[in-house]
C-alpha cells in the first residue's frame, strides 16, 4: 500500500515512514494549541497548514487530514 | 654534475620558498623539465627542490574494471593509473625519478601532518627508488626564511613512520568503503535504469548525511507551538525604554490577557536594581575548525574556501600551517617578533605597540593540541603581492584574533531592574562595557552589545507607557550551513580537519544537498534511506567515531594497521552481501530518486502566465533545442514558451528578477562569465535597458 500523500510504502496510519512521523507530531501538538488557544481539531489542523514555521510533510498531513475529515482518533 | 640533495615539497610555490630560503644568495633558480619546475639553491652542498602538486599516488585495485564489487584487494599506484585527467602525474613522476638519480642525500620538506607524510613517503618509495628508510625530515610550520634554515639546520632524521602508518590505513579504509559502497549504490541504480549516474558514500560521508536527514526530518515534521510575550515600555527621564514579562514565554492567551488588563492604567514602581560585573576571557588561537567557522558566520565563506584561503596564504609565509587542531601558541614561535613585524603596518601599528609595551606576553590558549603544529598565527611578514579581497580578509582576522588572544580580559557590566506593574514583574536589562580589554583587538569581528540605562533607584516610579502581548510560535531548529555542519563532525569526531571540508563539498556536488542553508534533496533522503535500511553500520557514527580513534592509535604506536584494516574488511563483508542481495529493490528506489532529481533540476517556477502550471527547461522533440515551457501545454490549458540560448549548462536560479518578479535561469558557456536571464520579454529592466541605449545612440 502506497502513503496517503506521497508514492512511497505506507507503513502506519496509511503514511509512509516520514508521514507517519509528521502525523505523530502534528497529533502531540494539538493539546498545546487546545490549551492555549482553546480551538478544535479542525481549526487547529487549518492554523497548522497556513502556518509559516510548519514543516513541509507536517503541513501536507495536516492538509491530507482537513481534506479527508478525519478525527483526531483517526476517525 | 657533482651530487645534490634532493628536497621534496607537496607544492610548487612551497618548493620556491625553500629553495630561496635555504640559497646562500636568497635567490634560488628556477628550472623546467617537460613542464615540471624545480629549483636549485647553492649551498656548500647544491640541493634541488622538487615539488610535488599533492598526492602523486593513491590506492587503487588490484585488477582492473569498474563494474563489480566487492573489492578488497588494492595496492597503491601513481594517480594517472587510476584516475582519468591526471594525465600530468606521468610526467612530474618521470621528472622527479630522473632528478632522484643524481642525488645522494632525501629530504622529505611535505607539510607535517598525516597527508604531507603520505605524499612525501611515496615519492620517496616509489619516484626515487626505495630512498624511504634514508630519508631524512624536515619540520616547519611557517614558510618563512628564519623558520626553514632552522628546520633545515634540525633535520628529523627519519621520517614519522607512525603517522605514515596511520595515514596508508586511513586511506585503504576508506577507499575500501568508497570504492564497494559507491560501487553497489551506482551499480544497483544502473542496472534497473539503464543509465549512469555516480552516487557516493563513504565512511565519512554516510554518518555526515545522518546528521543532515535528522535534522531535515525534523524541520520537515515540525509542528509550531503558539507562545505569547509580553512587554512594558516605560518611561524614564523621557526615555523609553523596554521591559520584559518575566515569564519569556506564556503558553496561553488567556493569561497573556490577564498580565495586560492587570497592568492597564498603571504605573510602575522599581523594586530591585541588581548590578553584576562579570569578565569577558580573549578568544582562544584559531585551529582550523574555529577559523573555518568564523570565517563562515563573518564572511559566508565556505569551509573548503577558507582552507583554500588560508592555504594560500600560508605558501605566501604570511600565517602559519593552517591544517592544525591545536590551540596552543608556544613561546618558540617568537611573539614579540611577529608583533613587531606587524607593526609596519599603519593598520596594526597603534595596537602592536600596545602589546609589545605589556611586560609578559602571554596567551589564552585553548585546551586542543596538534603534535604537528601549533595554533594559526600570524608569521608576522607582510604580503609581497596585493592580497585579494577574500585573502586580506582572512589575514586580517588571523591577525586581530592573534593580537586578541595576549588581550587583557574585558569587563563588561550587567544591570537587571526589577519593575513591579500591579503586582506583575517585568526586567529591563543593560550592559556595557567597562573596560575594552581584547575587544578592542578584534575589531570589527567582535562588538559588545552596549544598552545603556539612565540613573535610577529601587522604589522611583515609573510611567508605564503601554503594555504589549505578541503572538509568537516557537520555530523549527535551525538548518546546518557549511560552517556548523564542520563544528559538528569536529564535536562527534568524524573525519579529519584536512577532509571535512571535502566530504562537505561532496555531498553538494552529488546533489544530496542544496543551498547554503543546507536542505537534503529527495536523493540524499533515498541514498539515506538505503543505507540505513540495508547497512545502518555505515551511517552510524559510533562505528565511524571507533574506526577514527583505532586510525589515531596507529599514530601512537598502540593499534597495528593490518588489524584495523581486515576489521574493516569484515564490517563490509555483510554490509556488501546485503546490498547486492537486495539490488533490485534499491536500484529501484534509487533510480526513482535520480528521475526525480533530475526533474527537479529543471524546475524553473511556477507559469506567471497561467498561474498554476510549472515552467521547466524542456526539449523539443521536432529540433532538440531547449526552451521553457509550462507544464499545463499538456494539458491544453497554457502556451507559455520562452526560448533559451541553446549553448552551455541552462539552470534555474531559484531566484525572481527583481524587475518583474518573473523566475530566473543562470547560462553558463565555457570560458564566460555566467549570468542570470529572465526570460520574460517584457521585464521593465529589458525595456529601461533597450531605451537606454537608444538614448546613447542618439
Amino acid at each position: 500500500m502506497k502513503c496517503a500523500i506521497c508514492s512511497r510504502e505506507a507503513l502506519q496510519n496509511g503514511f509512509c515512514e516520514l508521514h507517519a512521523r509528521a502525523y505523530r507530531s502534528v497529533l502531540k501538538k494539538y493539546e498545546v494549541w487546545k490549551k492555549a488557544l482553546n480551538i478544535s481539531w479542525k481549526e487547529y489542523l487549518s492554523e497548522v497548514a497556513k502556518n509559516p514555521f510548519t514543516g513541509e510533510w507536517a503541513k501536507e498531513v495536516a492538509e491530507h487530514l482537513l481534506k479527508a475529515g478525519e478525527g483526531q482518533n483517526g476517525s | 654534475m657533482e651530487k645534490y640533495t634532493l628536497i621534496i615539497t607537496e607544492k610548487p610555490d612551497a618548493a620556491q620558498r625553500i629553495a630561496s630560503a635555504l640559497d646562500l644568495k636568497g635567490k634560488a633558480k628556477k628550472v623546467e623539465d617537460n613542464g615540471v619546475p624545480y629549483y636549485v639553491a647553492e649551498r656548500e652542498k647544491p640541493i634541488i627542490v622538487v615539488p610535488a602538486i599533492g598526492h602523486l599516488y593513491t590506492v587503487a585495485e588490484e585488477k582492473g574494471g569498474r563494474n563489480y564489487y566487492p573489492v578488497f584487494s588494492f595496492k597503491w599506484v601513481p594517480r594517472y593509473m587510476a584516475e582519468r585527467g591526471a594525465k600530468q602525474i606521468r610526467v612530474w613522476l618521470e621528472t622527479i625519478s630522473k632528478i632522484a638519480q643524481g642525488a645522494d642525500a632525501y629530504i622529505d620538506a611535505c607539510d607535517y601532518d598525516i597527508e604531507g607524510s603520505i605524499i612525501g613517503y611515496c615519492i620517496l618509495k616509489y619516484a626515487c627508488g626505495g630512498k624511504e628508510n634514508v630519508a631524512k625530515r624536515m619540520k616547519y610550520s611557517t614558510l618563512t626564511k628564519e623558520e626553514l634554515e632552522k628546520a633545515y639546520q634540525e633535520l628529523l632524521p627519519k621520517l614519522d613512520f607512525a603517522l605514515i602508518e596511520a595515514g596508508r590505513t586511513r586511506h585503504e579504509v576508506d577507499w575500501l568503503y568508497g570504492v564497494n559502497l559507491t560501487r553497489a549504490l551506482t551499480l544497483a541504480a544502473k542496472d534497473w535504469s539503464g543509465k549512469y549516474a555516480t552516487l557516493s558514500t563513504g565512511r565519512v560521508q554516510g554518518p555526515t548525511l545522518r546528521f543532515l536527514v535528522t535534522r531535515e526530518k525534523a524541520i520537515r515534521s515540525f509542528v509550531p507551538a503558539p507562545y505569547w510575550e509580553v512587554k512594558a515600555e516605560v518611561e524614564i527621564e523621557g526615555q523609553i525604554f523596554e521591559a520584559e514579562y518575566e515569564r519569556d514565554v506564556v503558553e496561553t492567551k488567556r493569561e497573556a490577557e490577564e498580565v495586560l488588563n492587570a497592568c492597564k492604567g498603571k504605573d510602575g514602581v522599581i523594586e530591585n536594581i541588581e548590578v553584576k560585573q562579570f569578565q569577558q576571557m580573549p578568544p582562544t588561537p584559531f585551529d582550523i575548525g574555529a577559523l573555518q567557522s568564523e570565517a563562515y558566520s563573518l564572511f559566508g565563506y565556505t569551509p573548503r574556501r577558507t582552507l583554500d584561503i588560508a592555504q594560500r596564504l600560508y605558501l605566501d609565509a604570511l600565517i602559519s600551517y593552517p591544517r592544525t587542531s591545536s590551540q596552543k601558541l608556544p613561546p618558540a614561535i617568537n611573539y614579540e617578533g611577529i608583533l613587531k613585524g606587524l607593526s609596519a603596518s599603519p593598520e596594526y601599528k597603534k595596537l602592536t605597540a600596545e602589546l609589545l609595551a605589556k611586560k609578559d606576553l602571554k596567551p589564552n590558549e585553548g585546551k586542543k593540541e596538534d603534535p604537528a603544529h601549533p595554533a594559526i598565527y600570524p608569521t608576522g611578514n607582510l604580503p609581497e603581492r596585493v592580497l585579494e579581497e577574500p585573502e586580506r580578509r582572512i589575514w586580517d582576522l588571523v591577525v586581530r584574533r592573534f593580537m586578541a588572544v595576549f588581550g587583557e580580559p574585558a569587563i563588561r557590566q550587567s544591570v537587571k531592574v526589577r519593575i513591579n506593574i500591579n503586582g506583575q514583574r517585568f526586567f529591563l536589562r543593560g550592559r556595557q562595557t567597562l573596560k575594552e580589554g581584547w575587544l578592542r583587538f578584534y575589531e570589527p569581528y567582535v562588538r559588545a552589545e552596549e544598552v545603556l540605562l539612565p540613573q535610577i533607584k529601587e522604589g522611583q516610579k515609573l510611567k508605564v507607557v503601554r503594555v504589549v502581548s505578541e503572538d509568537k510560535f516557537t520555530k523549527p531548529p535551525p538548518r546546518y550551513n557549511p560552517g556548523s555542519l564542520l563544528k559538528k563532525m569536529e564535536e562527534t569526531g568524524i573525519g579529519t580537519k584536512a577532509t571535512r571540508a571535502d566530504i562537505i563539498q561532496t555531498l553538494y556536488d552529488r546533489k544530496y544537498v542544496r543551498e547554503e542553508r543546507m536542505v537534503v534533496t529527495d536523493l540524499g533522503f533515498e541514498v539515506f534511506e538505503v543505507l540505513k535500511k540495508h547497512c545502518p553500520s555505515i551511517v552510524s557514527i559510533e562505528l565511524t567515531r571507533s574506526l577514527e580513534e583505532r586510525m589515531d592509535k596507529i599514530q601512537a604506536n598502540m593499534e597495528n594497521r593490518e588489524n584495523v584494516l581486515l576489521d574493516a574488511i569484515e564490517i563490509l563483508k555483510p554490509v556488501l552481501e546485503e546490498l547486492k542481495n537486495k539490488e533490485e529493490n534499491i536500484g529501484e528506489q534509487l533510480s526513482n530518486a535520480i528521475k526525480k532529481a533530475r526533474l527537479e533540476e529543471r524546475v524553473v517556477g511556477k507559469c506567471p502566465t497561467c498561474g498554476t502550471g510549472t515552467l521547466m527547461i524542456l526539449y523539443s522533440r521536432k529540433t532538440g533545442k531547449r526552451f521553457i515551457g509550462c507544464t499545463n501545454y499538456f494539458k491544453k490549458r497554457c502556451n507559455a514558451a520562452f526560448p533559451l540560448p541553446q549553448r552551455g549548462i541552462a539552470r534555474p536560479l531559484g531566484r525572481n528578477c527583481r524587475g518583474c518578479g518573473w523566475p530566473t535561469v543562470q547560462v553558463r558557456i565555457k570560458g564566460r562569465r555566467p549570468w542570470n536571464l529572465c526570460f520574460n520579454p517584457k521585464c521593465p529592466l529589458k525595456e529601461e535597458r533597450g531605451n537606454l541605449e537608444v538614448r546613447n545612440m542618439q
